[in-house]
Order: C-alpha cells, then structure tokens, then sequence
C-alpha cells in the first residue's frame, strides 16, 4: 500500500506534464491564474514539466500551444488542472480516463457544497474516477503548491499572494481561502512550506491518504491541518497512528463549540459534543491539537527544526539575559506540565568559577544585563552537558548593549547543531529584534517572541516524544 | 460472551423496544464478565421474598419497566429492606408508585438485589458520533459529571494505555488516587471495566447505541467495583451498519 499511495499522489506533487482545462488568455480568470503560475515557474526553470493549455475556443496562449480537446494532449501528460464550469466536468473526466491520465484538480466549485444537483455530479465524477483508478483533489479547492517543483495551482496571483519558500512543513487545508491566506502569511513570516494541499470537498484525496503518503515523502518532518470535519472516521484514525509513529501531525480543528442542544438519552451522549470526541481522537492518534492558528505554527517551526532530536525527557533548562523573561519562562513551565531541570553540581560549579558575582547561577541561569555572547557560550556549554537537562530555551533580549548580536547568533546555532538536546530561542522586541530572530531561525534555532510561545512549543516537543516512546512499546 | 449478549438483545428487540430495562442491561454486562450485584428478577412477591432471603437482609428493590428508564424520579427504587414485613409493605408501595407514575407500565418484574457497601462512584458511558463511531467516557459520578462535566473520552476499541490516561486526565483524579489520606480506589479494577465495555461495544458496535454505567461503586484497591445501574440503548434494527466498508479494508491491507 505504500508503494502505492506514493504512485498515485507523485504526479500531483511532481507531474511530468500538466494540462490546464480551461486554460484562457483573459487576465484574472483562474483558468488564466494557473496557467501564467506554471509559465512563470518555468521560465525560473523551477517548473521542469511540460505545459498544456487546453481551450477549444484558442489556437496559443502567450506563446504555448493549445490544445482543442483533452483527446489532442501528447502522452506524457499526467496531471490535469480543471477549471471549467461545473456541468462540465463528468464529460471532461470520461476524456481524461480514456486518456489515461490517473491525477486530476478540479479546482472548479459549484459542486456538493451547493446541493443535490451538484452531488450528484459529484457521484457522477468520483464513479469515472473509481473506474478508471483516477485520483482526484477538490473539487470546490485551491489544489496544490509545491515550490521546490514549481506545481501551484491557486488562482490567487503572485500579485496579490505571497508565496513561502520551500521548508519542512506541509500544510493540508480544507478551505481554501483559508489555504491561500496561510500560505500569503508563512511567506512573511518566513516559514517554509514544503507541499500545500488544499482539497476542498474531498470528492476523493482525503486526510488519511495525504498522511499515508506523507509518511514516505522525506522533504517533510511535520504535517499540519486544517480540519472543519472528517468524512470516515475510521480511515482518519488508522492513518493517523500510521504517520504519528514517524512524523509529527498537529491539527487545528475549527468548530470547537458543541452540537448544540442533541436530544441525547443518556448522560453520555449529552456530554459528548463533536469536539469532545476530536480531542479523544487526537489523543489516542498522537495527533497534537492546536489551539490555534498560532500555536499550530509555532509547534509546525519547533518540529520542522527539531524533530530529529526530540527531548528525552521533559526538564527545561533556561538561560536568559534578563530576570524578568526568565520567571515568565519558568511559569510557563508548570503551566504547559513541563519540568525545571535541577541543575548538576558539576553546572553549577562550572558557571560560578567562570561568571562575575553578579550572574545567577542556576535555574534559570541570569547571565544578566551587561552580559557579552561568551556567557552565553559558557552557559550553552554548561547546559548542552548537564545530565539533567533535557532541553533548552534561551532566552536572548537582543537590546543589552554588550552583546554582539551576531555573535551570540553563532554560538547558540552552534551547540544547536552540537548537541543532541533540543535548543529553542526567544527574542522579544521590535523590527531590529525580528531581524536577528530571523537570522537564528536561518541557522536552525526556532525563535519565539515571548517566552510562553517557546515553552508552549518545547511542551510539544516533550508531549510528541513522549508519545513515540509510548508507542513504540 | 457474545451469543449470550445477543440472546437478550434479541429478545429485547423481539419486543419491539430498543432501550434495556437495568436487568437486560446487566445480563448484557455479565456475558463480558463485568461485576453485576448477585441480583434477582422477580416476578411475584412469594419470589422476592425467597431471593431477599437468599441474598440476605438488607436487600433493595427496584422495579423493572420498559416505560419507567428514569427510575428514582417514580419512586420504584426502594432501599436498605431489613425484613420480610417491610417486604412486603415497599412491594405495595413500589408498585402503586409505578402506576401513579405511568399508568400504562409494563411491570416486567422487581430486581431484587443486595445493599452494596457504598465505594466512590464513577460513571461509564458509550455514545455513537456520526463519524468516528462509538466513543467510551470515563469520569467520577454525581456533581463530577452533572455540573462540572469532568469526563473524558476515546473512541472504542481503547488499549490498556489509554483506559490509564483516560483515568489520570480527569481533573478529579485525585479523589481516585487517595486525597486526604484516603486509601487509594482499585485503578487496576476501573481499567478492567473500562477495556471490557470497549470489548464488549466493538463486538456488539451494530446493536448498541448508547449505554451508561452509573453509578459503578469502586472500592480500595484490591477490592474491585461494581456496577450498581447501567442502561442500554440499542440501535434501531434497520439502522445497522457494516463496520467498515470492504474497499476500505483492501486498502489497508
């Protein structure tokens, strides 16, 4: 079944040749949109596949060839972009299976989401696809961004949407507008998104064969979605204690509030409100759930970092700059179930022979206000050692006037890449902060802007581990 | 355990009805091993008397009728009977009190069971969501779950791990684990109970709908529960359902 999945979701991530059904030359429309966003891909030599238009009604678009039918497309063909009206796309289909094209996007809406009519063209579509063993996203979607491939079919121009650059990350979405809005947003917060999937009604690909697939694509360490419901419940479980016994999957499940007033007879069935039964499925699946959009992104940067060393245990070493970030941190601690570590002798010991008397020694260690980034080396070289401590947060206010920022950047991706324990940053401050985070977040250290945004990604981080070594058992 | 579980499901639903009265529930529960009272249906007063003596003074009674679910808002629960004459008086009394309530009651007889030594009460539950099928709660009964809604839930068959967290996530936990310098509850015996219902449900998950242990007694550790009340709401005979489709198991096979 791997092998298989694999197979079949290939062309939609990596296609040797796209065609764009309902490919047009008028600026704007989405059959325009995509078409212009693989042109563009591959005049960056991003996009190494071929591209067919298809139009009945157009002989060239900006240069391309069009084709009049899907019957007309050369053979390599193996994606198919749908743009056309919804009536449409059933007699499409039946051309793209006689074709033997086995990937398609319908991007189109108009379907289930607007009634009966509408499903039953739905039906109609997902029995020609079944057929044939045809795989289909959407339809009603934004469909699919893969930047390291060049494929992007959201209609959304580069003119108004941002696009992220390619990172660890997939992001699986069923709204799409949603889709677009995350993808504008991790462009500016320089978050990488490796693959976007945006299925909208999952006439076909749904969660639990995007999480079967994901488990065997090494580009991504951390799958996230969006989900407003699941279809088959059971296929949705499975898949999931799959891929969590290898990746992360974190879930930000909108609809938290009850079925409302269910006429239940029994005690349980009124206390069991759909939302109550997702945290049950996401407990039991290792799914980490998001409390929200935030959050969802910063355990997806925590986990795309450092999945590769996840905690051993869950006592957090602190070192900071200044006393105040660090209390915070350390409620933050309990709050979020994690432990203080308690520091070795042989820490303790270390620190106080080579800081100044007016550093505090200990958990958290104050390298304090007119610290230099050597403290911070010594205190990083203390605490990567300590066996009692199973993962870091260093706190660094970038503001104090002795400290070379860059620096101090080095040293703490330095024991990042050294150490197996994990290291997580926060900086708070302005623009001049945001500058230097992003620099330690290039060199492999997630940072967070406030110390409760990083312990409450290291819990995530403990929280998963836990979980794998549970699960292995 | 699970022939002896549809003889009675079969016949309740031979009846036409779906919902259990106590005494099916707990034969159901029985089948699956679970602790149920030594307790006995009787049918005339000559037979309650015989069992109160077999099971001993001071017995409870508690009338069994397919239209009486909520039995302590009609009065049909009599308890701590300490002699043949009280008996005989609460048999009147239970009976008069079930037919003030719901003149129209079918009286399928009067459980006769023994007073139980009271343990901290804990609540089990089953519901059916519509997409991920039947679900098990856990948490402590009365207030915990009335007003603070202090309960938990997975999605059945659960493994022995999670029945553990399931027991440790409710915020009540302490009052299991030994507050106060109270002995600590039988975890090993709610773990027990808890993976049987799971068993019991995924075995049964075409007929039953939704189901409520409550109150089970649970005792210091090493003394075990027991299952004091339990109701079973079964599903709708047209509305059973395969399990899951057979092109979903070819794919995950």
């Amino acid at each position: 079944m791997a092998e298989k999945i694999v197979e079949e979701m290939k062309p939609f991530f990596d296609p040797k040749a796209v065609a764009i059904i309902g490919a047009t030359n008028k600026k704007g429309k989405v059959g325009n949109v995509i078409f212009e966003n693989f042109k563009m891909n591959k005049e960056r030599g991003v996009f190494k596949g071929n591209i067919y238009p298809v139009n009945p009604k157009l002989d060239e678009i900006d240069g391309y060839k069009v084709y009049h039918s899907v019957e007309e497309l050369p053979d390599d063909t193996d994606l198919a972009v749908i743009s056309i009206p919804a009536p449409f796309v059933p007699d499409t289909m039946r051309q793209i299976a006689k074709k033997g094209i086995k990937a398609v996007i319908i991007i189109t809406g108009g379907f289930g989401e607007l009634g009966e009519e509408g499903k039953k063209l739905e039906r109609e579509i997902l029995e020609i696809a079944r057929e044939n063993g045809i795989r289909v996203i959407g339809p009603n979607c934004v469909g699919v961004y893969v930047p390291d491939t060049g494929v992007d079919t959201v209609f959304l121009p580069e003119s108004k949407m941002d696009r992220p650059e390619s990172g660890p990350i997939a992001f699986v979405s069923q709204s799409g507008a949603f889709a677009a809005a995350m993808l504008d947003w991790a462009a500016g917060a320089g978050i990488g998104i490796g693959k976007m999937v945006s299925y909208g009604n999952k006439l076909d690909v749904d969660d639990a064969d995007l999480m079967d697939y994901f488990i065997h694509d090494d580009s991504i360490n951390v799958v996230t979605f969006y989900i407003e419901g699941v279809k088959d419940g059971r296929k949705f479980i499975e898949a999931a204690k799959r891929i969590t016994k290898v990746k992360p999957v974190i879930a930000l499940k909108s609809g938290r509030t009850e079925y409302g007033a269910k006429a239940a007879s029994s005690h349980t069935g009124s206390l069991a409100g759909a939302d109550t039964i997702y945290d049950a499925v996401f407990k039991q699946t290792g799914i980490i759930r998001a409390e929200d959009f935030e959050h969802m992104f910063d355990l997806a940067k925590a986990f795309a970092q450092l999945v590769h060393k996840l905690p051993k245990g869950d006592r957090i070493g602190i070192i900071t700059d200044g006393g105040g970030a660090g209390v915070m941190a350390s409620d933050a601690v309990a709050k979020f179930g994690l432990k203080m570590a308690d520091l070795s002798e042989e820490t303790v010991k270390f620190l106080k022979e080579k800081f100044p008397p007016h550093a505090v020694v200990g958990n958290p260690t104050d390298v304090v206000g007119d610290t230099d980034a050597e403290r911070y080396r010594l205190a990083l070289e203390a605490f990567t050692k300590d066996p009692n401590v199973d993962a870091i947060l260093v706190i660094v206010l970038f503001q104090v006037p002795l400290l070379e920022e860059e620096k101090v950047i080095d040293i703490i991706a330095d024991y990042q890449k050294k150490s197996d324990k994990p290291i997580v940053a926060v900086a708070m401050g302005g623009k001049k902060t945001d500058r230097y985070a992003r620099m330690l977040e290039e060199k492999g250290v997630p940072v967070y802007p406030t110390p409760e945004r990083g312990v409450r990604a290291l819990a995530g981080l403990v929280r998963y581990a836990q979980y794998r070594e549970k699960a292995k058992e | 355990m699970k022939e002896e579980a549809l003889k009675v499901i079969e016949s309740v639903l031979s009846q036409g009805r779906t919902a259990m009265v106590e005494y099916e529930a707990k034969q159901v529960l029985k089948a699956y091993g679970l602790p149920v009272p030594n307790e006995k249906l009787a049918k005339t007063l000559d037979e309650a008397l015989k069992y109160a003596e077999e099971i001993g003074y001071p017995v409870a009674l508690k009338l069994m009728s397919p239209q009486i679910l909520h039995k302590s808002d009609a009065k049909v629960v009599m308890l701590n009977i300490k002699s043949p004459e009280e008996l005989k008086q609460k048999w009147e009394e239970i009976h008069e009190n079930a037919k003030k309530y719901r003149p129209d009651a079918e009286i399928l007889g009067v459980l006769v069971a023994p007073m139980l030594r009271p343990g901290r009460e804990i609540i089990i539950g089953v519901t059916e969501d519509p997409q991920f099928g039947h679900a098990i709660m856990f948490g402590l009964g009365g207030i915990f779950v009335e007003v603070l809604k202090d309960v938990t839930f997975r999605i059945i068959p659960i493994t022995e791990r999670d029945a553990r967290k399931m027991i440790k996530e409710i915020k009540s936990y302490p009052i299991l684990a030994g507050a106060r310098g109270e002995e600590p509850a039988d975890i090993d015996a709610i773990v027990d109970l808890l993976l049987k219902v799971s068993q019991l449900v995924d075995e049964l998950r075409d007929y039953i709908k939704e189901m409520d242990l409550n109150p089970v007694f649970v005792y210091e550790k090493g003394k075990g529960a027991v299952v004091v009340d339990a109701r079973i709401i079964l599903k709708e005979p047209k509305e059973k359902k395969p399990e899951v489709s057979s092109e979903y198991k070819e794919r995950c096979a």
